[in-house]
C-alpha cells in the first residue's frame, strides 16, 4: 500500500482563491485607467497553475500514480442523513474510467430486485478530477450502481408507506470536493449537499465482490434480528441501549431513560473493518464515531479506546426470558457427554425412543426455566421438560438449580430413564462460565465448567 | 406523479463582460485562443474514440462543444440531475448528427449551423422533475448558446422506437433550434395573434392535447405563450409522420368538452353517448380511444363506444361533441405551419417542406450499429 501524506487542505485553496479574485477584481479596476502592469507576486504561481498542480496531484494519488490498473479506493458513502451509510469500492484508472462495486438493496432494486436482501453490482463508468472552486472528483457518467443514490426518481417503497420522492430521490452526491489527503485516506465533501465522508486506499489485489461479501458479511455478524438490543459502553460505566442495529439506524437512549422521549437517531455505516458514525455523536460528554471490530466481536471506539459496543452481559442474554437455547448435543463435553450417551442408551431400551433435542427455555406461566427433552416415539414426539432457576453470578457466569419437578412427562421418563436426573443434577452442580464468538451478536453459547462443556445455539 | 415535458428557452443577458475589457497593447492575436484540440486527446483514454469523432464532428465543425461527462456546475443546481451514460452519449452524439446536423447541413447548407447553430450541447442523463408542477423539463436553450438534452439514460429503451425518440430528444433539437433561430431574427407578429387570448402560462400542463388542438395548438407547451408556441409548431411539424400530422389536424377540427368547462384541468372529450342509448339520460363523455368507427358500403359511418352494448343488446352509438369554441384549431395550425415556413425561407433560406422529408426519410430508415461505427471504427 502506498503510504505518504500529502495535504491540499481545500479551506486554504478557497481561501486563496478568494484572495486571488479580489485581487484580479482590484486590478481590473486599477487597469481600467492605468496601464501601469506592476503587480506584488504573493504567491509562486497563480491560481490557475496551483489548481491544476493540486488536479494532477490528486489524479496520481487515486489512479496510484497513473498505475496500468489504477488504484482501489474504498468510499464509505453516505446520500443523506436519514439512510445507512453504504461502502462501494472504486478503481481508478488513468484512462478516465472508474469500476464502482458495491453490495446493497438499492442495487438490487436497479435491477428489479427485492429491496430486502443486499445484491452485488459491479460497473464501469467515468471519472476526472475537475477544477471548481478547488478540486473536486467527479463520477461524471452515470453507473447505475452508485448514481442511483443522485437519481431524481421516485424511490421504492420499502415499507407500506410510499411517499412520491420523484424530483428528488435519495439526494446523493456524485461530485465531492476533495478536501485533504492523509496516510491513504481521502476526505471529501458531497459538493451538493455537503456530507462529508471519507475514501480509503485498499488493496489493488483483492476482488470486489469478495471484498464486499466480507463487508455484508460484517454487517449480519454485528447486529443479529435475534438480539432485541446491544449497548454503548462508556468509559464512566453509564451504558447506552442501542436498537434496531440491523437497518443501520441506531435507536439510542441512555439506560434507564424514557425510551420514547428520548431516543435519537444516528446513521451509521458497516465497513470492512468496523462500523462509523456518519457525524460524530457526543452521548454523556463522551464523543463517538468510529469503532473497530475486535477478535472477540465487539466493537471498540477508535476515538477513545475505551468505548465499546457489546449486548448485556452474556448471562443476562442467556436468562432472556423469550430465548429458545437449543444444545448442540454432538459438542457436548464431561458429564454431559456421559449422561447424554447414557440418555440415548436408556431411551433407545424404552421402545427404542430417540433423543431428538434438548433446549432451555423460560416457562412464562410458571415462571421457572426448563429444560426439554424431545423424544421420538414412533411417529410421536414427547416432551419430558425438567424445571430449574437460573441465577446470573457476576457478568459471565451462570448457576441452575433443579427444582426437583417438572411436566407429566419427567416423571415417566425419569423413572424408566435415570440419565435424565443425572443431567439435571449435574446441571444444578456448577457455576458455568459462558463464552460466545461474538459479544455483539452472542446467538452461541459455550457454558462450561472445567471439562464439563455444553453449546447452545439461540 | 403526473409527467408532463417541456422546454425551457432562457433568454441570457450575457454582453456586458465582454464590453468591459480593455487593453492598453495591441498585441497580435494568434489564430485561436483554445488548443490544437487533437493534441490533447490521449489514444488510450478509455473516451478516446467519442472524443475523436465529437472533435471532428462537432467542434472541428461547428465550433461546438458536446459536452457527455457532466459537470455539475453546467446545471441549475436547484434540480437533481444524473449525468448520462457512456453508452447512451455515443448513440445520442450520432444520432444527432444524422437526425440533425446533417439534415440541415443538407438542406440549408454547411455553413448555416456554423454560424447558426449552438455552442454547447450538454447531455443530462435524468429529466429535470418539477415536483410542485408535476412537470419535468427535457430540453433547454439558453441564449441561443447552449441546449440541454435531459432524459438520455432512457434513450436506450427508445432506439427502435423514433416516436419516442422525438419526443425526447430530436423534436426538443428541432425546438431549441428554433428558438436560436428567432431569437436571432424575429418572426412576423402576425404570428402570435392567430391564437391571442388562449394561451394559459401557468395552468398549460393540465390540459387536454385534443382542446388545444382544437384551440390551434400542435401540444399542450404550445398553448403556454407565443414563443414556445412557434417553436413548437416548428418542431412538430418536422418530426411528426404523415399520421400523426394528421392526428393533430383532426384533433384540432373536432369539438371538445368537459365535465366542468370552468375547470381547465379537467379532462376534454370530443365524444358522448347516452347509457343504453337512451337520450333521456344525462350523456357521458367518452374518449376516442374507447371509439370505433364502421363505414357501411354506401358510404355511412358509424361510431360506437367500444365493447359495449345497451340492454337489448344493441352496441351504444357515440355522437360528436359539438365545436363551441369558435376556432378552427386546424385551419389555424397551418395557418401557424404557413408563417413559419415562409418565415424561414425569407429570413433565412430554409425549406421547411424540405427540411421535413429529409428528417421524415432519415428517422424512418436509421440503423443505430451502423451509425455507432462512426465512432467504434474510429483507430
Amino acid at each position: 500500500m502506498m503510504s505518504f501524506t500529502f495535504n491540499y487542505d481545500q479551506k486554504k485553496m478557497k481561501k486563496f482563491l478568494n484572495i486571488s479574485l479580489l485581487s484580479l477584481v482590484a486590478l481590473t479596476t486599477l487597469s481600467l485607467g492605468s496601464c501601469k502592469n506592476e503587480v506584488d507576486e504573493i504567491f509562486d504561481e497563480d491560481a490557475v497553475a496551483r489548481l491544476d498542480q493540486a488536479k494532477a496531484d490528486f489524479i496520481n494519488i487515486l489512479t496510484n500514480n497513473g498505475a496500468p490498473n489504477g488504484g482501489k479506493w474504498q468510499m464509505e458513502y453516505y446520500a443523506n442523513a436519514n439512510e445507512p451509510g453504504y461502502v462501494y469500492l472504486m478503481t481508478f484508472r488513468p484512462d478516465g474510467s472508474v469500476t464502482i462495486s458495491g453490495k446493497n438493496e438499492w442495487i438490487g432494486s436497479v435491477d428489479g430486485e427485492s429491496l430486502k436482501v443486499p445484491v452485488y453490482g459491479s460497473q464501469t463508468s467515468l471519472w476526472d478530477v475537475i477544477t471548481d472552486n478547488g478540486p473536486v472528483l467527479s463520477l461524471n457518467s452515470y453507473n447505475k450502481y452508485f448514481h442511483v443514490f443522485a437519481s431524481p426518481e421516485d424511490i421504492p417503497s420499502m415499507s407500506d408507506e410510499d411517499p412520491d420522492e420523484t424530483g428528488y430521490g435519495h439526494e446523493g452526491d456524485y461530485e465531492f470536493d476533495l478536501m485533504k489527503y492523509s496516510n491513504d485516506t481521502l476526505y471529501i465533501t458531497g459538493k451538493k449537499y455537503g456530507i462529508d465522508m471519507i475514501m480509503t486506499r485498499v488493496d489493488d489485489g483483492i476482488d470486489d465482490e469478495v471484498y464486499m461479501n466480507e463487508v455484508v458479511a460484517m454487517a449480519d455478524s454485528f447486529f443479529n434480528a435475534k438480539i432485541p438490543q446491544v449497548y454503548i459502553n462508556l468509559p464512566n460505566g453509564v451504558r447506552w441501549i442501542v436498537k434496531n442495529g440491523a437497518t443501520s439506524l441506531l435507536k439510542m437512549f441512555r439506560e434507564g431513560a424514557d425510551e420514547i422521549s428520548t431516543a435519537e437517531t444516528h446513521n451509521v455505516i458497516i465497513t470492512h473493518d468496523g462500523l462509523s458514525f456518519m457525524n460524530p455523536v457526543t452521548i454523556d460528554g463522551y464523543t463517538i464515531k468510529n469503532f473497530i471490530r475486535q477478535a472477540d466481536g465487539s466493537l471498540l471506539c477508535r476515538d477513545d479506546n475505551e468505548t465499546t459496543i457489546t449486548a448485556d452481559n452474556l448471562n443476562n442474554v442467556f436468562m432472556i426470558e423469550t430465548f429458545v437455547w437449543k444444545a448442540d448435543t454432538t459438542q457436548a463435553g464431561g458429564v454431559f457427554k456421559d449422561n447424554l450417551n447414557d440418555l440415548k442408551t436408556q431411551l433407545n431400551a424404552y421402545g427404542k425412543r430417540k433423543l431428538t433435542s434438548v433446549q432451555i427455555a423460560y416457562n412464562t406461566t410458571l415462571g421457572v426455566y426448563g429444560v426439554d427433552f424431545s423424544c421420538l416415539y414412533g411417529k410421536s414426539t414427547f416432551h419430558p421438560t425438567f424445571y430449574m432457576t437460573a441465577e446470573a453470578v457476576g457478568e459471565n457466569q451462570i448457576k441452575f438449580r433443579y427444582t426437583g419437578e417438572g411436566n407429566a412427562a419427567s416423571g415417566v421418563y425419569a423413572e424408566r430413564c435415570p440419565a435424565f436426573l443425572d443431567f439435571m443434577n449435574n446441571l444444578s452442580s456448577m457455576t458455568f462460565t459462558l463464552e460466545t464468538p461474538s459479544l455483539l451478536a452472542p446467538v452461541e453459547m459455550k457454558l462450561s465448567e472445567g471439562g464439563n462443556i455444553l453449546y447452545f445455539k439461540l | 406523479m403526473k409527467k408532463i415535458q417541456y422546454y425551457i428557452s432562457a433568454f441570457l443577458l450575457v454582453a456586458v463582460a465582454a464590453m468591459s475589457l480593455s487593453s492598453c497593447s495591441e498585441d497580435k492575436l494568434g489564430p485561436t485562443i483554445f488548443p490544437d484540440v487533437d493534441e490533447t486527446l490521449d489514444p488510450s483514454s478509455y473516451t478516446y474514440k467519442l472524443d475523436k469523432f465529437l472533435n471532428e464532428n462537432y467542434l472541428k465543425k461547428y465550433n461546438l462543444t458536446f459536452l457527455y461527462k457532466m459537470p455539475d456546475i453546467s446545471t441549475n443546481m436547484n434540480y437533481n440531475l444524473v449525468p448520462a451514460t457512456y453508452e447512451n452519449s455515443i448513440d445520442l452524439a450520432v444520432l444527432c448528427k444524422y437526425l440533425w446536423f446533417d439534415v440541415y447541413d443538407k438542406v440549408a447548407g454547411e455553413d448555416f449551423l456554423k454560424n447558426y447553430g449552438p455552442r454547447i450541447i450538454l447531455l443530462i442523463g435524468s429529466p429535470a422533475y418539477n415536483p410542485t408542477s408535476g412537470t419535468e423539463i427535457v430540453g433547454l436553450a439558453e441564449g441561443g448558446i447552449k441546449v440541454s438534452l435531459f432524459k438520455v439514460n432512457e434513450l436506450s429503451r427508445f432506439l427502435n422506437n423514433y416516436y419516442m425518440m422525438n419526443e425526447y430528444y430530436f423534436k426538443t433539437m428541432h425546438h431549441e433550434f428554433a428558438h436560436i433561430l428567432h431569437q436571432t431574427k424575429t418572426y412576423p407578429n402576425e404570428f402570435n395573434t392567430i391564437s391571442i387570448g388562449h394561451y394559459d402560462s401557468n395552468n398549460w400542463q393540465d390540459r387536454s392535447v385534443g382542446q388545444v388542438n382544437s384551440l390551434g395548438f400542435v401540444t399542450t407547451y404550445a398553448s403556454s405563450e407565443f414563443r414556445e408556441d412557434f417553436a413548437e409548431t416548428i418542431a412538430n411539424y418536422i418530426v411528426q409522420t404523415e399520421d400523426d400530422w394528421n392526428h393533430i389536424l383532426d384533433l384540432a377540427s373536432r369539438g371538445w368538452a368537459s365535465g366542468d368547462e370552468d375547470d381547465v384541468t379537467s379532462e376534454f372529450y370530443c365524444y358522448y353517448y347516452y347509457p343504453n342509448n337512451d337520450a333521456t339520460q344525462d350523456l357521458v363523455y367518452v374518449s376516442e380511444y374507447n371509439v370505433f368507427t364502421e363505414v357501411d358500403e354506401d358510404g355511412t359511418v358509424h361510431k360506437y363506444w367500444r365493447n359495449n352494448t345497451d340492454d337489448s343488446g344493441n352496441r351504444i352509438v357515440v355522437y360528436d361533441v359539438e365545436d363551441k369554441d369558435g376556432i378552427n384549431g386546424a385551419e389555424a395550425i397551418l395557418q401557424k405551419v404557413q408563417i413559419a415556413r415562409e418565415w424561414l425561407k425569407t429570413a433565412w433560406n430554409v425549406d421547411l417542406d424540405e427540411l421535413r422529408n429529409e428528417v421524415q426519410t432519415r428517422q424512418s430508415n436509421y440503423d443505430i450499429n451502423e451509425l455507432r461505427k462512426m465512432v467504434t471504427e474510429i483507430q
